[in-house]
């Protein structure tokens, strides 16, 4: 009984959560200066045909009314709530106008996803095992060489290393392409030999750094087990070297990374904001990104949202499978 | 038996050596239950690692041997103590002190026998066998079967206990060091560990090696006491001589520490201190809290002698130890 009640409350804090996140995304945007339907507006108007006062303040209110900006805050986000909990439909994207949210979403996420699951999965997996011999070697003169390395590299913002990589092997070096450009049909071969060699930049800028944080981080959690008692005391009773370092060292060290890992993977759906900006990957954080700037509430409630939802779902996840990972945890 | 010769183990710090153990010499008998006592800082545990052969740094054998001597094959086998951590646990092992941490915490029980050294003839007999062979010792040792399955953390503190001490002597070992084996478990539970241990070294007729600063364990479980002070061996003798006629001052302030049945006059501790063991006096180190102390004592180091068959002192005064009447034993405590 003790597991239904856990996932009873477990539950109702997910639904708090998520729905906090929505209305503070909600709000926040319409606190913000700019509004999507003036910017639409300045579009029109700045292609230099001049119009008649009485048609500009017409087609403004036309505008609102379609934008669903029409009515008090309140109003406004009554319905909107209405509308996402019984249709999950974000409505219309305002500066993509009449292209539905949930499209431009549905067209970005499979681009973020594949690029960031990735990288998460190839810097989690080497850093680990990398921070591991690092530690559980920790005389080594390698092994001082690597944390080093790894210093240096992984204080660099993400998005400097980026620029970096650009300058380098971009326009200086042109091998790889400076503007993301796939071709081919989508799933053949020539198709998925483009997207590879496009995304190779950002793929190395996001994972060079993670790398250092996950070699840092799982390099002192494997030194401070190793001083551990019930290693040490396995070291006198005989045990073999690789099952130390293995079943007694890197199976305790590994579980914080492991809670830090389905937290991050609930962070891939958010996109990488401005990697996918500086290489002009198509993905969620792009899409964030022109919201933003076209104040494109719609877009930026979509976007978001499912940032949110991913982010609380992949805790709920973690909590619900801590204990088999854990034998210490039981449900509460 | 395990020879102790001149052994020196210094730990190299940044405020200087601390000479841990000072030139103590010892021999460890085959079947025997040997007892160290002494508070705390005087070099017991450290001593222990020396023994087991697990000196890392900081700690380093300056001087002296540690030898164990072994039958294999129908052979005798003189070992040095670098070379013992090739017969941990087959041929020597280790109980440390009861506490939580000495178990893998997320591995059951049974998986920690497995991993241990376990004879090539053994770990032949496969999974199934080999937990038929664990399943029954632990009935030998009167312990329920179903710990095997559990995780350190469901067992109590003195099943913890008893489930290391079945560990460390599943292979049947000729030595077992016991580092304060009962000292963080209250005293009903205490009974029955001692109890275990002493049934087992009966049963395997091996060599226990037992570390305990309580002189009341080691009245009712050793058969010979080495007593330790300030890094250096003061008195060694079999027990039951031991408490009958010390001949160190300090034992006999151990021993009088005691509680005993019957009598509720106060009980007295040793006023003071021990030396720092980054500079140890020149002369006897026990000179400073001795009743007896003169001073030929604050200026020459005693010799371990031998002041009657087997029972050995190093007290300049050693004539005078039973015969000056203990009032108070220094300052109370």
């Amino acid at each position: 009984m003790a597991v239904v009640r856990f996932l009873a409350v477990r539950l109702m804090v997910y639904v708090l959560v998520v729905w906090i996140g929505v209305t503070i995304i909600f709000f926040v945007p319409r606190f913000v200066p700019g509004n999507p339907v003036e910017v639409m507006m300045g579009k029109l108007l700045s292609q230099g045909t001049t119009m008649d006062p009485v048609l500009v303040e017409s087609m403004r209110k036309t505008l609102t009314e379609l934008f669903g900006l029409e009515g008090t805050l309140w109003e406004q986000y009554s319905s909107f709530l209405s509308r996402v909990i019984l249709t999950q439909d974000f409505g219309p994207s305002l500066s993509y106008y009449p292209t539905p949210v949930s499209m431009l979403v549905a067209r970005a996420l499979p681009w973020s996803l594949g690029l960031l699951l990735t990288a998460l999965l190839t810097s989690w997996l080497l850093g680990n095992l990398i921070g591991l011999l690092a530690g559980y070697y920790n005389k080594k003169n390698l092994s001082k060489l690597i944390e080093t390395g790894a210093m240096i590299v992984y204080p660099i913002p993400y998005y400097i290393l980026a620029l970096l990589l650009v300058i380098l092997f971009a326009y200086i070096w042109p091998i790889f392409p400076f503007v993301f450009q796939v071709s081919g049909t989508p799933g053949s071969w020539p198709w998925i030999q483009s997207v590879a060699y496009n995304s190779f930049l950002p793929l190395v800028s996001i994972v060079a750094v993670s790398l250092g944080w996950w070699i840092i981080s799982m390099k002192a959690m494997v030194i401070d087990t190793k001083e551990e008692d019930f290693v040490q005391y396995a070291r006198s009773r005989g045990v073999s070297d690789h099952k130390i370092m293995l079943g007694y060292v890197a199976r305790t060290a590994i579980l914080p990374q492991i809670t830090v890992l389905a937290l991050s993977i609930g962070g891939v759906f958010g996109g990488a904001l401005i990697t996918e900006i500086l290489f002009g990957y198509p993905g969620v954080g792009s899409l964030i990104y022109k919201a933003i700037l076209g104040s494109d509430y719609n877009l930026m409630l979509g976007t978001i949202s499912i940032s949110i939802v991913a982010v609380a779902t992949a805790t709920l996840v973690l909590d619900l499978i801590y204990p088999f990972i854990d034998p210490r945890i039981r449900y509460k | 038996m395990i020879r102790v010769r001149n052994v020196c183990l210094h730990y190299q710090t940044v405020q200087g050596t601390v000479k841990a153990v000072e030139n103590v010499s010892f021999d460890i008998f085959d079947g025997e239950i040997l007892g160290i006592a002494g508070e705390s800082g005087c070099g017991k545990s450290t001593l222990m690692k020396g023994i087991y052969g697990n000196v890392e740094a900081p700690l380093a054998l300056t001087q002296g041997s540690i030898e164990m001597e072994i039958e294999q094959a129908g052979e005798r086998q003189v070992i040095p103590s670098t070379q013992f951590h090739r017969y941990w646990w087959e041929h020597i092992s280790y109980i440390p002190q009861a506490s939580m941490s000495v178990l893998n915490p997320v591995v059951r029980i049974q998986d920690q026998f497995f991993d241990s050294y376990l004879r090539a003839d053994v770990r032949a007999l496969g999974k199934q066998q080999l937990q038929g062979r664990i399943a029954e010792y632990l009935r030998e040792l009167e312990l329920p079967v179903e710990v095997l399955h559990s995780y350190p953390h469901q067992l109590s503190g003195g099943m913890r206990q008893r489930v290391i001490v079945a560990l460390a002597t599943f292979v049947h070992p000729r030595f077992v060091l016991a580092d304060e084996p009962t000292t963080a478990l209250d005293v009903v539970v205490q009974r029955g560990i001692l109890t275990m241990l002493v049934n087992l070294q009966r049963q395997l007729q091996n060599t226990f090696i037992l570390v305990s600063h309580d002189m009341g364990v080691h009245y009712q479980i050793t058969d010979r006491m080495v007593i330790m002070y300030a890094g250096q061996v003061v008195e060694i003798a079999p027990t039951a001589i031991l408490f009958e006629r010390p001949r160190h001052p300090y034992t006999q302030l151990l021993i009088n520490s005691l509680p005993r049945l019957g009598d509720d006059t106060q009980r007295f501790g040793i006023g003071g201190r021990p030396p720092s063991l980054l500079a140890p006096p020149a002369g006897c180190r026990f000179a400073a809290r001795c009743h007896l102390a003169d001073d030929q004592c604050r200026q020459v180091q005693p010799p371990l002698v031998e002041v009657e068959p087997g029972h050995f002192a190093a007290c300049l005064k050693h004539e005078w130890v039973t015969e000056i009447p203990l009032v108070g034993g220094g300052e109370s405590a």
